[in-house]
């Protein structure tokens, strides 16, 4: 049980997270399986952290101001180190690469911009990932990191 | 699968408003002061556009957590329980989300 459990976990992590030797569609899925778990994970956080702005988790009815206000301000200081802002840069780039490769993936799914099919030939390149689904998936990397150079520039004002 | 792209969608026109409150209309440590944020809950239609993007969001990310975690292993009862821990998780997020949203358009 213990030992089909361990492989299953291995062959998923590598069959999922270590596209190498393999074409660019399958970096394409690797990376959006990345940032898509770290998005989700910062969704978690930013739900109980916007949560303070009314006072937290025991607050369920209407507080004062001032004692909203003191556990936003104290929850602000908290978050705002160099290590959180290096966090944000990072799922800015997350969510700017899932948000472009995304909207690729919705074409593909409704068979816009999808090569047609052909007989297979050597080298068996695949037919899905045409020339413009290759284009999207750069501009998604491209506007990933532009939006990870805006947020250095928005927190560290390099 | 359907929902999942048109929840997709809708997250990049409600994030995308709600980035712009943040980043795009003055100083970042400016816009997330206590009095600012209090004047994005009070408008109604930003208010909403933060619901919505909450309820978008919630169902993005735990269904994809859901493929996720399908694709990891095949089998009925595991599909039957990661769909329900998940939906269960799903609609905590949601009420305390909603309830912050809430009290905070009440409080502003």
């Amino acid at each position: 049980m213990a030992e089909g459990l361990a492989r299953e976990i291995k062959s998923a992590l590598t069959g999922w997270f270590y596209p190498v030797h393999y074409n660019l569609e399958r970096w394409a899925y690797a990376l959006q399986r990345i940032s898509g778990i770290a998005v989700t994970v910062y969704f978690l956080a930013h739900i109980v952290e916007t949560g303070n702005v009314v006072g937290g988790l025991s607050v369920w009815s209407v507080p004062s101001q001032d004692f909203a206000s003191a556990i936003w301000s104290a929850t602000f200081h908290f978050l705002e180190n160099p290590l959180f802002d290096t966090g944000l840069i990072v799922i800015g780039f997350m969510l700017s690469y899932h948000t472009i490769n995304g909207i690729r993936l919705t074409l593909t799914e409704f068979g816009v911009l999808q090569g047609k099919p052909s007989r297979p030939d050597f080298p068996y390149e695949p037919k899905s990932f045409s020339r413009a689904q290759r284009a999207i998936f750069w501009l998604s990397v491209l506007f990933a990191a532009a939006t990870a150079v805006y947020a250095l520039n928005v927190f560290f004002g390099v | 699968m359907l929902l999942h792209y048109a929840t997709g969608l809708g997250i990049v026109v409600a994030g995308g408003v709600h980035l712009f409150t943040v980043f795009l209309t003055g100083p970042y440590v400016q816009n997330l002061a206590f009095s600012s944020v209090m004047m994005v809950y009070r408008n109604i239609l930003l208010a909403v556009t933060l619901e919505l993007l909450l309820v978008f969001v919630d169902y993005h990310a735990l269904n994809g957590l859901r493929i996720i975690l399908i694709e990891f292993h095949q089998g009925t009862t595991w599909e039957r329980g990661v769909s329900w821990v998940l939906a269960v998780v799903g609609i905590l997020l949601l009420v305390y989300g909603t309830r912050t949203i809430l009290i905070a358009n009440a409080l502003a």
